[in-house]
């Protein structure tokens, strides 16, 4: 496949990531075992009218996008290819729960319509008069690889420089949480947030949601970094997270020991951290492993901030500094490596290279 | 296209029945499958659905499934049913050895179980049979449902772009294997008749109690329908060499966005004309090459004024078309492949199916779609639309093998 580049990264997270450098230089803790995002405002880039019907998933994505595309200076990308694993929460719940207490009459279309999930892209084709290609992947903790995978088809098939949107979005909702509760997604003592992963040796993690964008090309012009591949696997055993990350590289002949960076979706569930076990001493034994769902919670699309982060890490000393604790010398990363696992049993590697 | 991607095998589940030769007697017998609910359970008991005739015992029992044991949801059920029509035409274990996608597409997930729990859910109860149906609300539980009863790991995908959803699994699966990520691809969709999903239709008040009427004046919105339809997706190159039964090419496709509303299609059909001649140009084929389009046909008012319009503009009068949604109600996320099955069968059968119920020509329109079953031609190209919320447009040409 030809390279594609990450031309702009944007995120909208429990922390405060949307505008700033400076985001973990102080970090947002909980002790309810919920983190939820910090809202930016949205009114530079969304319809005024229509903001005001929209519920928060629909906003965090249609924001995020605009954000994202602003920040590459892309006005009308050539395809929108999202991911999400649950869509508007709060939109299926309102309309369902109407449906069962209002004995089927008077509902309100506009729940029913935002639940679809792919009512982000829509709306975003709509602000940007993008007529391309639009897909919409719900795919639990696939769902950001997918979108991702299917931007990287799309920019291997085209002839010209084009434009890629694409991104992940999940929300967090009180009564996701209850009912994701009894199938002992939770733990169930809680303690700050910062501290998850300190607490690694009982099941469960706490719950979080974010929206991830970025703005994809086939050209090089400035590009934060270049993205090339994820391996996804269903039902690992640890050895094969190993061997899919010894796969991936050898794909792009990157060499295990070339790797500068590891960012970790450890959450903090113990069922799961044998998935990160295995293949540690295939890299350099100096390789710096960064953990985030302390930051984020935990969430189908949450490898969407990882990505973003990498692309900090590429770009922004300042966010090395606050994520290694490196003061003085500052080396640029080369390469960096994401693995990171969901719920229900799906763990993705994936591969991020210096243009 | 320089792979040609063809069309090896193929299994269905719609209100005409399961199976490829069940549904294609019914469409020659111009039998439609509507009627009152009889598994939804619902207030709304005076519509016309197109509901699949089997309850989910008698679909698990089929399948050798004790839901007492297993919280298989109706849209696995559908799902399995139909994959299981779909393999009977190949050999499951080179499925299992081979590099293999199976892309499932989805609306609502097991929406249709979980809205008869969603109290309990909610409720301070930890314990009770609804636990195991928790984590089957999303997308992607029938994707893995599949994939577990046929003890297969391809490389899954579960996507969702409302009544579109289909058409575009078949777009991803044919683009994977062009491009060399896999060798064969299951690709399609299923969804089960949900509360949620009539209620959704209800409240947007375009459901028709009546049979639908496509593409005619009086037309008053959709009849909704469930089912489960999948092709599986190789190379010519590839399904030559195995010697396979190539029962339709994957000529051409278009996925293209209407940038227009959120739920509405550009009224002057801009949109849907840019998916058709789009998925004409990727097939090298000009309109008077196609010998019948099946339309997205919805009834809904926006819907057939725009396709219309649309059709009227690239083909003039000069090709037939319909909609088959009166058979079977829109089967959502189903719907592209179940139509694409449609499709086949016109190619296969050399007929053009009608448009049942129409009788009135739309006054914006000066086509009419066809009234009665063709069967004294030759059709070698035919057109499937299929236009989701969120301005999703797409269009697949299928070509005689």
């Amino acid at each position: 496949m030809n390279p594609v580049y990450i031309i702009s990264a944007c995120a909208i997270s429990p922390q405060n990531s949307f505008e700033s450098e400076d985001f973990l230089l102080e970090i947002r803790s909980t002790d309810t075992g919920k983190l939820f995002v910090q809202e930016p405002d949205y009114r530079p880039f969304i319809n005024p009218v229509a903001i005001r019907r929209m519920s928060r998933l629909i906003k965090m994505g249609i924001g995020c996008g605009m954000k994202a595309l602003q920040d590459a200076g892309v006005q009308t990308p050539d395809a929108i290819i999202t991911g999400t694993g649950l869509g508007s929460m709060t939109d299926t719940e309102k309309f369902l729960k109407d449906m069962i207490l209002l004995k089927e009459e008077a509902l309100n279309p506009t729940f029913f319509i935002q639940s679809t999930y792919n009512s982000v892209n829509g709306w975003i084709s709509v602000q940007t008069k993008s007529t391309g290609y639009s897909q919409t992947y719900v795919n639990r903790g696939f769902s950001m690889e997918m979108a991702l995978m299917d931007a990287r088809l799309f920019l291997n098939e085209a002839a010209t420089p084009q434009y890629v949107l694409a991104g992940g979005f999940d929300e967090l909702t009180e009564e996701y949480h209850l009912v994701k509760s009894k199938v002992g997604y939770w733990k169930e003592e809680l303690q700050q947030s910062r501290e998850l992963l300190q607490h690694n040796d009982t099941a469960g993690t706490i719950g979080g949601e974010g929206a991830a964008f970025f703005v994809l090309s086939n050209r090089e012009d400035n590009a934060l970094c270049q993205l090339r591949g994820s391996g996804m696997l269903q039902n690992p055993t640890a050895g094969k997270v190993a061997s899919a990350i010894l796969q991936l590289l050898q794909t792009y002949d990157v060499d295990a020991k070339a790797i500068d960076l590891v960012i970790c979706g450890n959450d903090g569930d113990v069922r799961f951290e044998h998935l990160y076990t295995e293949w540690g001493t295939l890299l350099k034994d100096d390789t710096p492993f960064v953990t985030f769902k302390h930051l984020t919670g935990e969430y189908p699309t949450a490898s969407g901030f990882a990505i973003w982060l990498a692309t900090r890490l590429f770009s922004s000393p300042k966010t090395r500094e606050q994520f290694l604790h490196q003061k003085g010398e500052d080396t640029t990363p080369r390469h960096i490596l994401i693995v990171n696992h969901y719920l229900l049993n799906t763990v993705s590697v994936t591969l991020l290279s210096k243009k | 296209m320089a792979d040609n991607i063809v069309i090896t095998a193929a299994g269905i589940v719609s209100a005409l029945g399961i199976g490829y030769e069940a549904n294609l007697q019914a469409l020659r017998d111009l039998r439609h499958g509507l009627q009152h609910p009889q598994f939804l359970r619902t207030i709304h008991n005076d519509l016309l659905i197109g509901e699949v005739r089997l309850s989910d015992d008698a679909l698990a029992e089929s399948l050798s499934i004790s839901l007492a044991r297993e919280p298989y949801t109706r849209t696995s059920l559908l799902a399995i049913t139909a994959m299981k029509e779909l393999v009977q035409d190949i050999d499951l274990e080179t499925l299992r050895e081979e590099n293999v996608a199976f892309i499932n597409a989805n609306t609502v997930g097991g929406m249709c179980s979980v809205e008869d729990m969603y109290m309990e859910f909610i409720s301070d109860h930890y314990d009770g049979d609804f636990v195991k149906y928790i984590d089957t609300l999303d997308c992607a539980a029938s994707t893995q449902d599949v994939i577990h009863y046929f003890k297969i790991r391809p490389f899954t995908a579960t996507l969702s772009t409302a009544c579109s959803s289909s058409s575009n699994a078949m777009i991803v699966g044919a683009r994977m294997i062009a491009q060399g990520l896999v060798d064969k691809a299951i690709c399609g969709g299923c969804d089960a008749m949900s509360r949620y999903t009539v209620n959704g239709f209800l409240s947007l008040k375009n459901v028709d109690k009546q049979h639908c009427k496509p593409f005619d004046q009086n037309r008053n919105g959709l009849n909704l329908g469930e089912g489960a339809a999948f092709v599986m997706l190789e190379k010519e190159t590839a399904a030559k060499a195995r010697g396979a039964n190539i029962l339709a090419h994957f000529s051409g496709y278009n996925n293209s966005n209407d940038a227009y509303h959120p739920t509405a299609p550009s009224p002057d059909g801009s949109g849907a004309l840019r998916a058709m001649t789009q998925a004409l140009a990727k097939a090298r084929l000009q309109p008077q090459d196609i010998n019948y389009i099946n339309a997205h046909g919805t009834a809904t008012l926006n819907n057939d004024t725009a396709e219309g319009k649309a059709i009227q503009q690239l083909f003039g009068g000069g090709v037939p078309f319909s909609s088959t949604k009166p058979f079977t109600g829109h089967t959502l996320a189903a719907a592209g492949a179940v139509e694409a099955l449609f499709s086949m069968m016109a190619l296969r059968e050399n007929m053009i199916l009608p448009n049942l119920n129409f009788e009135t020509p739309m006054e914006e329109l000066n086509i009419t779609p066809v009234r009665d079953l063709i069967t004294d031609r030759r059709l070698n190209h035919v057109i499937s639309n299929s236009f989701g919320f969120g301005g999703n447009n797409v269009s697949l040409i299928f070509s005689k093998a």
